[in-house]
C-alpha cells in the first residue's frame, strides 16, 4: 500500500494527514487544485468527485476534492473567497461533468474551460436551486426564496 | 461524407431519456456527444428541504433499482454524524439486501442486453428470475422496489428465520447456473454480439474513473466490499472477479460472475447472521455539526454520499450524490468510437445505465 505520507511529502505541505469519520483529510496549504491533481495522478488515485459548499455571508465557497487511492477515501478542502478556481480536466478527465454541475448549480467558474452548453439543465440558468440568494448588489445568478423548509 | 445521427432521447434500447449525437461516416461511428439533463430532478436542493426522517424516503426514490443502496449510504454517513454503529444482526441485514439487489439489477441487465441482442427467449428467462429475486425481497421488507428497510442506526425490519430463505437461494443459484451463465458464456449468439466490440481499454478505465462492472471488465480490480468494507462485508469470503478484454462481453462475464458471488456471500450472510437488536437509534437523533461521506459498492459501482449537517438542525445542510453512472457514461464515448452503428444501443446498455440516478 502506498503511504499517505510520500503524498503529503510530494505536495510539500506543512500539516499532517487527518482522519475523520472514515476520510483521510489533507489541508493543501497554498498549492493549488492543479498541482494537487498532478501529485494524485502520478500516485494512481482514482478521481472521485467534487463536492460544493456554499460558506455564509460572503465567505465564499469551499470545495472538497475526493480521490481514491487503494481503498482509502482521501479529501483535500479549498476555501476560495471569490466565485472562481481553476479546472483540473485537462489533467484529470474525471472531473469533466462533475465540475460542470458545480457550476450549474453554485455558479463557480472553473477557469480555464466551456460550460455551454448547460449539462443537466439546458436552456436554464446555473446557481438555482443549490446557491442561497445573491445579494442585491452581486449580479443576480440564482433565485431567491428557494431554501423553504419542510415542518 | 460524415454526417450526425441523434440516439434518443427517446431511447431505442433503454426506457430512459438520454441523447446521444454520434459522428458517423458509413455505418461506424467516428465520435460521440452524449447530452443528459432531460429528467433532472433536483434531488440534492431538495434533500436539504427535509428532516431526517422525510429525507431517508427521498433519496430511496433516487433510483428505482438500487434505492436500497442510496439509503444504506445515506444512513452510513447519518450514523457518522450521530455517532452511532448499528448492531451486527442490522449490518448482516444490510449484506442481504444489498446483494439480493444486485442480483435483480444484474438479472435485469442480463434480460435487457438480451433483447439488445436480438435473444427474445433469454429476455424472458431473466425477467422470470428477477421475478424470483424479487419475491425474496418483498419477503423481507415487504416491497419490491422501494423496501424502506434502512433507518439511522440500522434496519427497519427484521428477516425472522433467515435459513429459510437459503432454499431460495439455492434455487436461483440453480436456474442461474442452468440458462444464464452457460448461454451468456458459451452461446454464439452473445459471442457475436458482444465479442470485441465497445472496448474500453485499461489506460482509458483508469483516465475515466469508470466504477463498478465497467471498471473490473477492463481489468481495473476494484471493489468497495473488498478494499473499503462496509456493513458487514468484512466477514465475508467472497472473489472479485475481473476481465482483461475491456469489451462487452467481459462486462457481461463480469455481472455472470458477480451473480455467483453475490449468492455465496448472501448464504454466508444468512448462515451467519447473528441474533439480537437490528437499530441502534436512540428515540431523538442528534447530529454534530460537519461533514461526513460514505461510499458503498452498488450494482453499478460505487455510491458516494457526503452529508454536511448543522447541530440542532432537523434538515441537512447538505447533500451530495455521485452515482455510478455519473462516473460510468462519459467512457462511452470511447466505446462507441470506431463501431458500428447497429452496435450502438447494446455497447450503451453494457454500462447499465441509470440516467434517473444521473440526472438526480
Amino acid at each position: 500500500m502506498i503511504p499517505l505520507e510520500t503524498i503529503r511529502e510530494k505536495l510539500g505541505t506543512a500539516e499532517p494527514w487527518v482522519e475523520s469519520r472514515g476520510t483521510h483529510w489533507l489541508n493543501p496549504g497554498t498549492k493549488s487544485v492543479r498541482e494537487l491533481a498532478a501529485a494524485m495522478n502520478a500516485a494512481g488515485a482514482r478521481f472521485v468527485t467534487i463536492t460544493a459548499y456554499e460558506l455564509p455571508g460572503k465567505e465564499g465557497f469551499r470545495l472538497e476534492y475526493h480521490w481514491d487511492l487503494e481503498g482509502r477515501l482521501l479529501g483535500f478542502p479549498f476555501q476560495i473567497a471569490g466565485n472562481s478556481i481553476e479546472s483540473i480536466w485537462d489533467l484529470c478527465e474525471a472531473a469533466d461533468w462533475i465540475e460542470r454541475e458545480v457550476h450549474e448549480g453554485f455558479v463557480i467558474d472553473f477557469t480555464g474551460r466551456a460550460y455551454e452548453p448547460l449539462m443537466l439543465r439546458p436552456g436554464d440558468k446555473p446557481g438555482v436551486n443549490l446557491r442561497e440568494a445573491p445579494a442585491q448588489d452581486e449580479p443576480a445568478s440564482g433565485q431567491q426564496g428557494q431554501k423553504e423548509v419542510a415542518k | 461524407m460524415s454526417y450526425k445521427i441523434p440516439m434518443g432521447p427517446y431511447h431505442p434500447g433503454l426506457e430512459e431519456p438520454y441523447k446521444l449525437d454520434m459522428i458517423c461516416e458509413g455505418e461506424t461511428v467516428k465520435d460521440a456527444e452524449l447530452n443528459i439533463g432531460f429528467n433532472f430532478r433536483g434531488i440534492e436542493h431538495l434533500a436539504e428541504t427535509r428532516n431526517y426522517f422525510q429525507v431517508i424516503a427521498l433519496m430511496e426514490r433516487v433510483c428505482g433499482i438500487c434505492s436500497f443502496i442510496h439509503t444504506l449510504t445515506l444512513c452510513q454517513s447519518m450514523e457518522k454524524l450521530a455517532g452511532l454503529e448499528p448492531p451486527p444482526r442490522a449490518k448482516y441485514i444490510r449484506v442481504v439486501m444489498a446483494e439480493l439487489e444486485r442480483l435483480h439489477s444484474h438479472v435485469l441487465w442480463a434480460g435487457i442486453a438480451s433483447k439488445l441482442m436480438g435473444f427474445k427467449t433469454m429476455f424472458m428467462t431473466c425477467f422470470a428470475l428477477r421475478e424470483k429475486v424479487m419475491d425474496v425481497l418483498q419477503a423481507i421488507s415487504g416491497n419490491r422496489v422501494n423496501y424502506s428497510m434502512n433507518c439511522v442506526g440500522g434496519v427497519n425490519r427484521d428477516v425472522e428465520d433467515p435459513l429459510a430463505l437459503v432454499p431460495l437461494i439455492d434455487e436461483l443459484e440453480r436456474e442461474m447456473m442452468r440458462t444464464v451463465i452457460p448461454i451468456f458464456t458459451t452461446s454464439s449468439t452473445a459471442r457475436s454480439r458482444c465479442a470485441g466490440i465497445g472496448i474500453l481499454t485499461h489506460d482509458k478505465a483508469i483516465s475515466c474513473a469508470v466504477v463498478g462492472p465497467t471498471a473490473r471488465a477492463s481489468g481495473v480490480p476494484q471493489d468497495l466490499r473488498r478494499d473499503a468494507p462496509y456493513a458487514a462485508y468484512e466477514e465475508m469470503q467472497f472473489e472479485v472477479p475481473v476481465e482483461q478484454a475491456g469489451d462487452v462481453r467481459a462486462r457481461l462475464f463480469v455481472r455472470a460472475l458477480e451473480i455467483m458471488e453475490s449468492c455465496r456471500i448472501l448464504r454466508q450472510a444468512l448462515a451467519k447472521m447473528p441474533s439480537g437488536e437490528i437499530s441502534s437509534a436512540p428515540e431523538k437523533l442528534v447530529f454534530q455539526s460537519g461533514t461526513a461521506t460514505s461510499r458503498v459498492e452498488a450494482p453499478r459501482g460505487e455510491v458516494l454520499y457526503s452529508v454536511s449537517w448543522k447541530e440542532n438542525s432537523r434538515n441537512p445542510a447538505r447533500i451530495h450524490v455521485r452515482t455510478p453512472t455519473y462516473a460510468n457514461m462519459p467512457a462511452i464515448r470511447w466505446m462507441v468510437r470506431g463501431a458500428r452503428l447497429a452496435d450502438t444501443p447494446l455497447i450503451q446498455a453494457s454500462i447499465d445505465p441509470c440516467y434517473s440516478c444521473t440526472d438526480r
